[in-house]
C-alpha cells in the first residue's frame, strides 16, 4: 500500500475525529464566506461584459444638461432622448417618476424587453410605445395600483399604458433606482408640459457605427465638450461601472476574507491539537520502518484531501448563499445576472487550500519531525519545525490571502493594520475581562466557582475564544446599530414642523396660484426660490480647475450644474459669517456657502465667472454664510443679489409643511398642477433606508459566516483543552463530584465567556458608533441599553451552547474509562 | 549470545560495541549506558533486565536503531547503524523488526484487525489481509476483528500488539516492558503467547523486563545496574 492510500485510510477510520471535523467544519465557513462573494461578484463582472455595447445602448453615448445643436461632420448612426424626472398619476394614486423619451432608433445597440403583462419575460421591441402611450415598469403599476391598458396623467398630458418595461440597456438593476421608469415618444413631450426653464433634464445623444468613424467623431467631439457634458465609449462606460462595481466587490470579499482568517485562527488550534494527539502515531509509523518522506505524503494527502473536501463543500454552500446575497443587492435583476461561473470555484479552492496549508502545515510539520524513540519515551517531544520556517510558511500564505483580496498595497496595509489593531484592542479587553472574572470568582460557590476557575485556568484559551468571538459578535452588532442609527438618526434631527414636501418645477405663471392653493389649504411654505441652472467656470477670469489643486478638482460642484437662486432676503436657517449680505441693491454680487468656499478656496472679493446656457454671468464673493442643510428649506449654494439673473429662464421650488391629516390635499395639488414635481421627503428617507437596509443585509449575511467561523474557534479551543478537561472531571467525579456538579460547572464556564463576549462586543459597538455618528455623520452620540442585554444574552446562548455540545461527554464517560482513554 | 567478540560477528543479527549513552543535564552529561558489549545471534532470546533508570529501555532503542549512540557502534541485520540516518534506519526496520510496547500503542482509531494490517500494508505485502485475519486468529481473538482498542482488555490489547510485532514475520522481535501493564495471570499468558510465537517463528527476540520469570524464560540475560553491563549470563 503506498503512503498516500495509506493517508486516506487513516483519514477515513478517524474521520470521526473532533479535530478533523472542526478543522473541515472551518474551512467549510472559510471557504463559503469568500466563495459568496467570489460567485456574485463574477456573475455581476460579466454580465456586465456580456452586455458590452448593449450596456450603452450604443457605441457612444454623449450626455449633456441642455440640448446639443452643433456636432462634428458624420455617418454615425443617431438616436436621441431626454431623460426628466415627473409625476405620474392615475386618480388619487401619484408618484414620481423617471422619464426616458425617446425616438423610433432608440435603442441603437442592445434592446429593450416589454411585456404585455407583468411579470412575463417579454420580447425585445423598440422603446418607443405607440403614440398616445407609455411603457412602464412594474414597480410604478404597483405604486399607482394600475394595469396595462389603464390611463395615466403626466403633466397635462394623458396616456394609456401599453407594456411593461422588463429590461432595458444600462440597467443590472435597481439598487440606486429611486423612481420609477416611464417610457414616452420623443415627439409628445410637448404635450405634457412638464418642462419648465430650470428643470433638471438630461438629454442622452446614441451613435453606433464602424470603428473608424466613431473614433475620428469622439476625436473630433472631445474638445468641444464642456464639464457638464460626458462622452461615454460603450468600453469604458462598462469600464467605469465595472471599476466602480470593483471597489464595492473588494469590501464586500475583505468582509468575507475577514471569515477565513477567523476560520485559518480555528484551523491552526484543530491542527495543533491534531498534531499533538498523533506524535504517538507518527513515532509508530516510523519505528515500523516509514521515512519522513513517506510520512510527508502521508499527512499531506490527508491534509489536501480535507482542503478540497471543505473547500468544494465550502463552494456548495457558497453557490447557494450567492444567490441570497444577489437577492439582496439586485432584488430586480437576479433572473437576468448569468449562470454561476467556474473561476471562482478555483479561487476558493485555491484560498482554501492556502489557508489550511499557511494554519496546520506548522503543526503538521512537527509531527513528521517526531523522533521513533517516543514509542518508548512518551515524553520526548518531536524536534521544533524552525521557528522561522513555520512563521514564514504562515505569515506569507495568510499575506498572500489578504493581498489578494485587497488587490493594492495600501488597501492591504490598511486592513492588515485595521485588523491588528482591532485584535490587539480585543486581547487586551479580554485580559481586563479575565482580571474581573477572577474577581467574581473568588467570590462566587459551588460549580460557578468551578466554572469560572476553569475558565482562568484555561487563560490562553480563553482570551483566543473572547477575542474571536467578540470580533464576530462586535461587527454584527456594529452593523445593526449603523443601520438603525443613522435613518433614526437623520429622521430625528428634522425639525418638529419641518417642510416635509419639496414643490419643484413651478412655472413664472404657475406662483400666484400655487401660493394661493397653498393658503387655502392653510399650509406653511416656504419662500418660492425661482431657480437657475447654471455651471460654475472660472474664479478671476482663470478656469476654475486651473485654481484647484488636481486632487480638489474631482468634485461635484464642478462636474454638475449648479442651482442658482436670487434673493433679496437673507433665508432662515442661514448665519452670515463674512461679508455683508446685499440685501435689495441690484448688484452682481453673490453670497457662498462657507463648505463650497473652504472646498474651492474662494474668497470675499473674488469674481466667479457662471455659465447658463448661451449666457455668461460675472459676480463677485459679497458674503459667506453657512446653511443648516438639515433645515429641509430650499438651500442653496450661491445666491445671487437680485438682478443678474432676472433675465434667465427659471422655474420655482419651495417646501411646505403638510402635516398628516392634510396629505389627503396632495392629489388634488397634482391634478391642479400637473407639471410641478413633488419630492415627498418621507419617501426619500425611506428610499435611503431601504437601500441602506439592502447593503447592510449584504453585508450581515457575510457576517453570519463570521460568527460561525468564531463559534469554530470556540470549539476548536475547546477540543485542544478536551484531554486535560476529562483530566480533570475524571479527578472530580473520582473524588464525588456528581455529573450534575460537572455540568454546572461547564455550562458556569461557557455562560460566563459568552456574557463576557458579549459584553466586550458592547463595549467596542458602542465606541465604534459614537465615533461614525459622531466623526462621519454629525449626529449625536447616544448610548443603546438593549445592546448591552441582547449581546451578552446571545453571547451566552451561542457559546454556551457549542462549549456544553463539545465537551458534555467528559461529565458522562465513566472515570475508569477516560482513565483508559487517556493512557 | 556470543560473547562480545569484537572482531566481527558474522553470524549476529544484532551486535554492540563499546556502546555508550550520555545525556545533557542541569549538572552536565550523565552517563546512561556506558561501554555496553552485545551480540545476538539469529533465532536467540536475550532478556535485558535492571532496576527501574539503569538504561534497559535506552539500550533496546538504540539497539533496535530508534536512536543514536553518544559512541560505540551497533551492527543490525548486517548494517552498520552509525552509517544509517534516521531514513535509513527506518527503512532498515520495515517488515524486518517487530515490537511489543509496555503500553501497547495501537492506533485507537483503527480496529484489532487493522492495527495487524498495518505494519503488512507498510511493506507493501500482497496478502496483508489474509495474514493479518491469519495472525489475529494466532492470538485467539478472531472474534474481536472489528473491535477498536477502547473495546479491549489490557491483556486483549497487548495479543494484538504481539500479533501486529510477529505479522510481518520479523527477523527481530523488541519487546518492552511487554507484561508492565497487565496483572500477574494476564501477564503470564502474554509470556506463554510471545515464547510461542517466537519459536514457532524462529524470530530473534530481545525483550526488556525486571520480572525474573519472564527472564528466566530467555536463553540470554544481560542485567544492567547504572547503564553498565553487571551481568552477562545464559539462563
Amino acid at each position: 500500500m503506498s503512503f498516500a492510500r495509506l493517508g486516506l485510510w487513516l483519514l477515513r477510520r478517524e474521520r470521526a475525529s473532533g479535530e478533523w471535523r472542526v478543522l473541515l467544519l472551518a474551512l467549510i465557513i472559510g471557504v463559503g464566506s469568500v466563495s459568496t462573494t467570489g460567485f456574485l461578484g463574477d456573475r455581476i463582472k460579466r454580465a456586465m461584459s456580456e452586455q458590452g455595447a448593449g450596456f450603452l445602448g450604443a457605441d457612444l453615448l454623449v450626455t449633456s444638461p441642455r440640448p446639443i445643436d452643433a456636432w462634428p461632420i458624420h455617418t454615425l448612426k443617431t438616436s436621441s432622448a431626454l431623460e426628466f424626472a415627473s409625476m405620474v398619476s392615475r386618480g388619487d394614486a401619484f408618484q414620481l417618476a423617471t422619464l426616458r423619451a425617446v425616438d423610433a432608433a432608440y435603442p441603437l445597440r442592445g434592446e429593450v424587453r416589454i411585456a404585455d403583462r407583468p411579470f412575463e419575460t417579454g420580447t425585445p421591441r423598440p422603446a418607443q410605445p405607440p403614440p398616445g402611450t407609455v411603457y412602464v415598469d412594474q414597480e410604478l403599476l404597483t405604486l399607482l395600483n394600475a394595469e396595462v391598458g389603464d390611463a395615466v396623467q403626466i403633466g397635462e398630458a394623458t396616456f394609456r399604458i401599453a407594456g411593461v418595461v422588463v429590461e432595458e440597456p444600462g440597467q443590472l438593476g435597481g439598487v440606486f433606482g429611486f423612481a420609477p421608469r416611464v417610457f414616452l415618444r420623443a415627439d409628445e413631450i410637448e404635450a405634457t408640459r412638464v418642462l419648465q426653464p430650470g428643470s433638471r433634464l438630461t438629454y442622452l445623444y446614441q451613435f453606433a457605427g464602424e470603428p473608424e468613424p466613431l473614433s475620428n467623431f469622439s476625436a473630433a467631439l472631445k474638445p468641444t465638450l464642456e464639464t457638464t457634458q460626458r462622452l461615454i465609449g460603450s468600453r469604458d462606460g462598462v469600464e467605469t461601472l465595472r471599476g466602480a462595481f470593483a471597489n464595492a466587490d473588494r469590501y464586500l470579499q475583505l468582509t468575507a476574507l475577514i471569515s477565513l482568517l477567523l476560520s485559518v485562527a480555528a484551523i491552526a488550534i484543530a491542527a495543533h491539537r491534531h498534531a499533538l494527539r498523533h506524535y504517538d502515531q507518527a513515532a509508530l509509523l516510523r519505528c515500523m520502518g516509514a521515512t519522513t518522506a513517506q510520512l510527508r505524503v502521508l499527512y499531506a494527502v490527508q491534509l489536501l484531501t480535507l482542503g478540497l473536501l471543505g473547500s468544494l463543500a465550502g463552494v456548495a454552500i457558497g453557490a447557494l448563499m450567492q444567490q441570497a446575497l444577489a437577492g439582496l443587492i439586485l432584488p430586480d435583476a437576479v433572473t437576468r445576472l448569468p449562470s454561476l461561473g467556474l473561476a471562482p470555484i478555483g479561487v476558493a479552492v485555491a484560498s482554501g487550500l492556502l489557508a489550511l496549508a499557511g494554519a496546520s502545515l506548522p503543526a503538521l510539520m512537527r509531527l513528521i519531525r517526531v523522533p521513533p524513540l517516543r514509542v518508548l519515551r512518551r515524553d520526548l517531544p518531536p524536534l521544533p519545525a524552525a521557528a522561522w520556517i513555520s512563521a514564514t510558511v504562515s505569515g506569507s500564505a495568510l499575506m498572500i490571502l489578504i493581498a489578494w483580496y485587497a488587490g493594492d498595497a495600501r488597501l492591504v496595509a490598511g486592513f492588515v493594520g485595521a485588523l491588528a489593531a482591532l485584535v490587539a484592542v480585543l486581547v487586551l479587553l479580554a485580559r481586563l475581562a479575565l482580571v474581573a472574572g477572577r474577581g467574581v470568582q473568588k467570590i462566587s460557590y459551588g460549580p460557578l466557582r468551578f466554572g469560572l476557575a476553569q475558565m482562568l485556568r484555561h487563560r490562553f484559551d480563553s482570551m483566543l475564544q473572547l477575542g474571536a468571538f467578540t470580533l464576530a459578535l462586535f461587527l454584527v452588532a456594529l452593523l445593526a446599530l449603523v443601520r438603525s442609527d443613522l435613518v433614526d438618526g437623520w429622521r430625528q434631527q428634522l425639525p418638529e414642523n419641518a417642510p416635509n414636501y419639496f414643490l419643484v418645477n413651478i412655472a413664472p405663471h404657475q406662483q400666484d396660484a400655487v401660493a394661493a392653493y397653498l393658503a387655502e389649504h392653510r399650509l406653511e411654505a416656504s419662500e418660492l426660490y425661482p431657480m437657475v441652472r447654471g455651471r460654475l467656470v472660472s474664479k478671476n477670469g482663470t478656469p476654475i480647475a486651473d485654481t484647484l489643486p488636481p486632487e480638489a478638482r474631482d468634485t461635484n460642484t464642478l462636474r454638475r450644474e449648479l442651482n442658482l437662486t436670487w434673493t433679496a432676503t437673507l433665508p432662515a436657517n442661514n448665519v452670515l459669517l463674512a461679508g455683508t449680505w446685499h440685501g435689495e441693491r441690484r448688484v452682481a454680487e453673490i453670497s457662498v456657502e462657507s463648505g463650497m468656499a473652504e472646498r474651492l478656496n474662494l474668497a470675499l472679493g473674488d469674481t466667479l465667472g457662471f455659465e447658463s446656457g448661451d449666457q455668461k454671468i460675472a459676480a463677485r464673493i459679497s458674503s459667506i454664510r453657512s446653511v443648516k442643510w438639515e433645515s429641509m428649506q430650499p438651500n442653496f449654494f450661491v445666491i445671487f443679489a437680485p438682478g443678474p439673473l432676472d433675465t434667465l429662464p427659471a422655474s420655482s421650488i419651495a417646501s411646505v409643511y403638510v402635516p398628516p391629516d392634510a396629505a389627503g390635499m396632495l392629489p388634488g395639488f397634482v391634478k391642479t398642477f400637473p407639471g410641478i414635481t413633488i419630492l415627498a421627503l418621507d419617501k426619500l428617507i425611506a428610499n435611503i433606508e431601504a437601500v441602506f437596509a439592502q447593503i447592510i443585509g449584504a453585508i450581515q449575511l457575510l457576517l453570519g459566516f463570521l460568527l460561525a467561523a468564531g463559534m469554530a474557534v470556540v470549539v476548536a479551543t475547546l477540543l485542544a483543552s478536551l484531554d486535560a478537561r476529562q483530566q480533570e472531571a475524571v479527578l472530580l467525579r473520582t473524588l464525588g463530584a456528581q455529573r450534575a456538579y460537572l455540568a454546572k460547572g461547564l455550562w458556569s464556564e461557557f455562560i460566563a465567556l459568552g456574557v463576557l463576549d458579549g459584553l466586550l462586543a458592547s463595549v467596542c459597538a458602542e465606541i465604534a458608533m459614537a465615533l461614525i455618528a459622531e466623526r462621519l455623520f454629525e449626529l449625536p452620540v447616544r448610548l443603546h441599553p438593549w445592546l448591552w442585554l441582547a449581546l451578552p444574552a446571545a453571547g451566552a446562548l451561542l457559546v454556551g451552547m457549542s462549549g456544553w455540545l463539545t465537551t458534555r461527554h467528559i461529565t458522562r464517560v465513566p472515570p475508569m474509562q477516560s482513565i483508559r482513554a487517556l493512557g | 549470545m556470543t560473547p562480545p567478540d569484537s572482531a566481527q560477528f558474522p553470524n549476529a543479527v544484532v551486535a554492540a560495541r563499546a556502546l555508550s549513552q550520555q545525556v545533557p543535564t542541569a549538572d552536565g552529561l550523565l552517563a546512561i549506558l556506558s561501554e555496553v558489549e552485545l551480540a545476538v545471534q539469529a533465532g536467540e532470546t536475550l532478556a535485558i533486565t535492571g532496576a527501574s533508570g539503569s538504561g534497559k529501555s535506552t539500550l533496546l532503542g538504540l539497539l533496535a536503531g530508534l536512536d543514536q549512540p553518544s559512541a560505540g557502534e551497533i551492527m543490525l541485520l548486517g548494517q552498520r547503524l552509525g552509517n544509517l540516518d534516521e531514513d535509513a534506519r527506518a527503512r532498515l526496520r520495515a517488515g524486518r523488526i517487530g515490537f511489543v510496547f509496555q503500553s501497547f500503542q495501537l492506533l485507537p482509531a483503527l480496529t484489532a484487525l487493522e492495527n495487524i494490517l498495518l505494519p503488512l500494508e507498510l511493506a507493501g505485502r500482497a496478502d496483508a489481509r489474509e495474514r493479518a485475519t491469519h495472525w489475529l486468529d494466532r492470538v485467539g481473538l478472531s472474534a474481536r476483528a472489528g473491535h477498536t482498542p477502547r473495546q479491549l482488555s489490557g491483556g486483549e490489547q497487548q495479543r494484538v500488539a504481539i500479533a501486529r510485532a510477529f505479522a510481518t514475520d520479523p527477523e527481530i522481535v523488541f519487546a518492552d516492558e511487554p507484561t508492565g501493564n497487565l496483572d500477574a495471570d494476564t501477564g503470564a499468558r502474554i509470556i506463554d503467547l510471545l515464547f510461542e510465537l517466537n519459536t514457532s517463528a524462529h524470530t530473534t527476540l530481545i525483550l526488556v523486563t525486571h520480572d525474573d520469570a519472564l527472564a528466566s524464560r530467555c536463553q540470554h540475560r544481560l542485567h544492567l545496574v547504572a547503564g553498565r553491563v553487571h551481568e552477562t549470563a545464559l539462563a
